[in-house]
């Protein structure tokens, strides 16, 4: 799942996909504003066909918080 | 999109989008064309060759797509928009290095007030200026319909990167991206999209829910006269239109120091910084308006997420209410916190029209024509016009943004970050049929107060803060 992110997150954010990993924080390490956030979820949410919970979006920290919980949502 | 005639060539011309609609509306019902006009300078304190100044200027109008923007009617009346391949106007100069420098600042102001021919014109005029105390910088007038606030930043930035790659073999900066782009994204979301569907849902509900109460920045002296007038003492909504569109800009300047402290709050405690402005601001109006706990403020969505939005200009705000219900034992932070969810909600529909919005609410709660439920509006610019390289530091800037003179809105209160020194300044643009500059002066104090006791201890309550201030 990393990989069919990371283009995503381009799109939203000046960064080099090689430097994406699951650890990268979306805020500290790349760059999202709260606004850039929702709206990359509403592109997730419509590439996977999942829908947020938006109790659970300040708990999506890093890379690996958003594709733990994208998989769990997909089960 | 169209097909049009102009100057006997075949063009495509684009309706215009949700965000642009807003301006045209406002124009449409304000005699006052220039309300529109967005005036701005920036200032440099260094010699400027102003020939590779003016070939930067004419670089970006080529990389800027929406600064070459067009305007022109159809026959029923709709505003179709379509580009020209390069901008013809003249960039003019200015010298007012031997003026006073309000004097110059107050002649700027007067261009803005001068209205743009609302087809088949440029929407924009730059004049390179010379100020006194040798800085010289550029002045820029655009039409809202083309630009906003977050687009000129960009725009300003771009000018100065492109100067500097000239003078001083800076790197060039990135290309921009394509205005036209962004621009059928928008209208394709329009044109009966899912999304748009969903979006739609979602805003029935929250208008639905109940309803809001309106508080006034000056108190509660609107709304009981409204009561009156209209016998219902129970009425939750307020004019706040009116028919003398005359405004002004008052600017207070919050000093570098408590600035950072702001700032500090926010980043040490993961908040947005447009929340803690929010909180303080709904705190303000509770305390003016008996303590009430509903409040609701128009915020601004600058609805830039991705590269495309964030490096293709135009004009892409959206306002829409930000309204929160908070009892006296909740405390500054979580306050703060559920702002902030509300707002990551409204930001996942923030596409929707804001004028399809209103229309539903007042249908759906059968206001009167001009009635509200908000006073105030606010907008935090995190993004500043200072571009600093390793080969010019620390150059003395100086920027203004100049008033048209008229306002749609009762009040509008934008936070900047200024170039001097990234302290933050707060720009109140009132119509001064709605407020004095005495009463906003009084608006700031409170708001300050708030702001920084709810700093030093966030876990005061909001009933602790209503009383100490």
């Amino acid at each position: 799942m990393l990989e069919q992110l990371k283009p995503i997150i381009c799109e939203y954010v000046e960064a080099e996909p090689e430097n994406i990993t699951l650890d990268s924080k979306f805020i500290e390490d790349l760059h999202f504003n709260s606004y850039d956030f929702m709206s990359f979820l509403g592109e997730v949410e419509e590439m996977f066909e999942v829908t947020v919970d938006e109790q659970d979006i300040l708990n999506l920290q890093t890379v690996g918080d958003a594709i733990a919980y994208l998989e769990n949502l997909k089960k | 999109m169209k097909e049009f005639q102009v100057n006997g060539v075949t063009l495509k011309c684009y309706p215009l989008t949700a965000a642009q609609r807003i301006h045209n509306y406002s124009v449409m019902h304000c005699p006052y064309h220039q309300l529109l006009n967005i005036g701005t300078g920036l200032y440099i304190q260094l010699d400027v060759d102003f020939n590779l100044l003016k070939e930067s200027i004419y670089e970006c109008y080529e990389r800027f797509e929406s600064m070459r923007l067009r305007f022109l009617e159809d026959t029923d009346g709709t505003v179709y928009q379509y580009l020209v391949p390069f901008e013809e106007r003249d960039i003019e100069f200015r010298d007012f290095s031997h003026w006073k420098e309000e004097d110059a600042h107050d002649e700027m102001r007067r261009w803005t007030a001068v209205p743009f021919k609302r087809f088949h014109s440029p929407m924009s005029q730059i004049v390179m200026i010379k100020l006194p105390n040798d800085y010289n910088g550029i002045y820029m007038k655009v039409n809202h319909l083309t630009m906003d606030s977050s687009s000129i930043i960009t725009f300003f930035r771009d000018v100065l990167e492109i100067y500097c790659s000239k003078c001083y073999d800076y790197p060039a900066p990135k290309p921009m991206h394509s205005y036209i782009k962004a621009l059928e994204k928008d209208l394709a979301y329009e044109a009966g999209s899912a999304a748009q569907k969903k979006d739609a849902e979602f805003w029935m509900n929250e208008i639905t829910k109940s309803e809001p109460m309106y508080t006034d920045f000056n108190g509660m002296g609107r709304l009981l006269t409204q009561r009156r007038e209209n016998n219902n003492p129970d009425q939750r909504s307020a004019k706040v239109t009116s028919i003398s569109p005359e405004a002004s800009i008052s600017v207070y300047q919050l000093e570098k120091e408590p600035s950072e402290r702001l700032i500090k709050f926010c980043e040490e405690n993961r908040v947005p910084v447009v929340c803690l402005l929010l909180m303080g601001l709904r705190t303000v109006l509770s305390k003016f308006n008996n303590d009430e706990k509903d409040v609701s403020i128009k915020s601004c969505v600058a609805r830039r997420g991705t590269l495309l939005e964030k490096r293709s200009g135009g004009t892409r705000i959206h306002f829409f209410p930000i309204r929160t219900i908070l009892e006296p034992e909740c405390t500054f932070l979580e306050g703060i916190r559920a702002i902030q969810e509300e707002q990551n909600r409204l930001f996942r529909h923030a596409n929707y029209d804001p004028i399809a919005h209103t229309y539903q609410r007042v249908r759906h709660w059968k206001l009167n024509s001009g009635e509200s439920y908000e006073s105030i509006s606010l907008t935090y610019q995190p993004m500043t016009m200072r571009q600093d390289s390793e080969d010019i530091p620390n150059i003395p800037y100086k920027s203004m943004w100049y008033t048209n003179g008229v306002a749609a809105q009762p009040l509008y209160l934008t936070v900047m970050h200024r170039v001097e020194d990234n302290g933050l300044n707060f720009n109140f643009e009132y119509r001064k049929d709605a407020v004095t500059n005495y009463e906003m002066e009084y608006l700031y104090y409170y708001l300050c107060r708030v702001l920084f006791r709810g700093i030093e201890n966030s876990s005061r309550t909001i009933g602790e803060i209503l009383e100490m201030i």
